[in-house]
């Protein structure tokens, strides 16, 4: 009877193959950003970092996002994943199409490997889509994050619909409109539409779990789900009809009260959290709710400024800043438990065994953290003053910021259980 | 259905509690007893059964607590069969914790 009850994670080979290629693709994006330091300091529609934006948004975050909410479907939907399968499948064709993707943008050749990359990031995308509403649905009690799950995963639909229609476009003209409105659409659709609502969602349940603390303020997630979707569509709908950037602020605003809501959540759950002392994982993560606020603030300088610097510091503190610290910080709070629990499972009270956290080194993790914060700050810096030397530093401190995180990510995915893990 | 044993029951009780509390929350380093997640501990002459509940459904680390709970009580009663049943009423918050288990968490 309990079964029913009890998690039905995935195994480890559907999840760990997400975590191990993201940690990589973060690294890669870093290389890839160190060689291209001088495109930091011109327009953003370049073919490097178009190539860059991509290895970020799909290589690292959507995939360890993708193999974290495959572990953690089953807890947010409290239901069994609907398809192991289709979550591999999601993986083999997510890791192909950015291998395609990427040198096309890089190499900047509209055409057959651009489109055929897009096609298969749009196939391992609706695998997703089709788990996730097929895991959620079959649960009895549709909650909020739930929703925020649904939202998030059509949106990256949409996202990935017009990525797919851009790339086409780039070959074979067929869109009235112009590239950079589309791509302005289908870039915001993927941050406020995917990476905001997914996020949002998940932590509407992990962040009290975590901290120990009874979420009493749903109201405010219920208002944060109404107002991200309403600003959005807003975005979407009149950007598209009409062709006109002069409400692009209103949407923004309307997204941006969802925002303020769901971080007042957040807040109050913090305030009132039974665990006081806060790990560096968590730690990471909710510093990462400052990129995203410095990124709402800096949306009307780049709208309105001339120059593009804004743009790129937008940018930076959205990919860079919000998602990667979130994701970096989230890995060590879900990859060492998916280990532990593969190996020690049934050891638990039988013999001395390690918990969780011991999996990673966390003066590896403290470093990390040190590195990845002052390179931030030295590259915004850099981007604002046109200081390329800065710039060049900020990114030399990211990739060892990288490489540390990749160092990490291994030592828990290889982690061996020692001989003297004997029963007692 | 049950009957408490009929000598030492609460020798027994407390020894399933001592057991109990070898078996530890791994995100929260507390232990179940003093997280409120065990609701009962019934005896009856050839087995021991734990009620309890885990502080979220469908945890990803629930087997591994309801394995720890059967292997700590197998080694103090060894000749007992046990019983190991998850129940969701009520559903854990966390004003079940016991005053050690809120001051561990706490002081952190």
């Amino acid at each position: 009877m309990d079964n029913i009850h009890i998690s039905k994670a995935p195994p480890l080979r559907v999840v760990i193959p997400f975590y191990a290629t993201g940690a990589l693709f973060f690294l890669i994006f870093n290389i890839m950003l160190l060689i291209s330091a001088n495109d930091l300091m011109g327009h953003y529609f370049s073919p490097h970092l178009l190539a860059i934006v991509h290895t970020a948004v799909l290589g690292w975050g959507t995939m360890v996002i993708f193999g974290a909410a495959y572990e953690l479907l089953p807890v947010l939907c409290e239901n069994r994943l609907y398809s192991d399968r289709l979550a591999m499948a999601s993986y083999v064709f997510l890791l192909i199409g950015i291998v395609q993707l990427v040198p096309a943008f890089w190499l900047f050749r509209a055409g057959s490997l651009m489109i055929a990359g897009g096609g298969c990031v749009f196939i391992a995308v609706f695998f997703y889509v089709i788990n996730v509403m097929l895991t959620a649905g079959n649960c009895q009690d549709h909650s909020l994050h739930q929703k925020f799950l649904v939202s998030s995963a059509l949106w990256l639909l949409l996202t990935v619909t017009l990525g797919l229609c851009l790339a086409i476009n780039l070959r074979y003209p067929f869109m009235s409109r112009n590239h950079l409105d589309i791509m302005k659409l289908h870039a915001h659709a993927g941050i406020a539409g995917w990476f905001l609502q997914l996020i949002t969602g998940v932590s509407v349940k992990l962040v009290p779990m975590f901290l120990v603390a009874k979420a009493t303020k749903t109201r405010w997630i219920k208002a944060a789900w109404f107002f991200q979707n309403v600003g959005l569509m807003g975005l979407l709908i009149d950007g598209h009809l009409s062709n006109s950037s002069g409400r692009d602020i209103l949407y923004a605003a309307i997204c941006g009260t969802g925002i303020i809501c769901w971080m007042y959540f957040l807040n109050d759950v913090r305030l009132h959290r039974i665990k006081k002392r806060i790990d560096f994982p968590m730690k990471l993560t909710m510093s990462s709710n400052f990129f995203l606020v410095a990124a709402l603030i800096m949306i009307p300088v780049a709208h309105y400024g001339s120059q593009t610097k804004w743009t790129i510091a937008y940018g930076i503190l959205l990919f860079i800043g919000w998602i990667s610290s979130i994701i970096m910080g989230q890995t060590f709070k879900t990859l060492p438990f998916i280990i532990w629990n593969e190996h020690y499972n049934s050891l638990t009270g039988k013999a001395d065994i390690p918990l969780p956290a011991s999996l990673y080194a966390e003066i590896l993790l403290k470093y990390q953290n040190y590195f990845y914060f002052i390179s931030m700050a030295v590259l915004l810096a850099g981007i604002l003053s046109a200081q390329i030397l800065m710039i060049q530093v900020a990114l030399l401190m990211l990739i060892v910021t990288a490489l540390l995180y990749v160092a990490n990510v291994f030592k828990i995915i290889l982690h061996k259980p020692l001989n003297n893990h004997v029963h007692r | 259905m049950y009957t408490d044993e009929k000598s030492h029951p609460h020798q027994l009780r407390q020894n399933a509690i001592a057991a109990l509390k070898k078996v530890i929350d791994p995100e929260l380093f507390v232990n179940i007893i003093d997280l409120g997640l065990v609701y009962e501990i019934l005896f009856n002459e050839k087995s021991v059964e734990v009620l309890m509940t885990l502080s979220t459904p469908h945890c990803p680390l629930g087997d591994a607590i309801k394995n720890g709970v059967y292997n700590v009580l197998s080694e103090v009663f060894p000749d007992r069969e046990i019983q190991v049943t998850l129940v969701w009423e009520p559903a854990w918050n966390p004003d079940m914790m016991t005053g050690e288990g809120r001051k561990e968490l706490f002081e952190g």
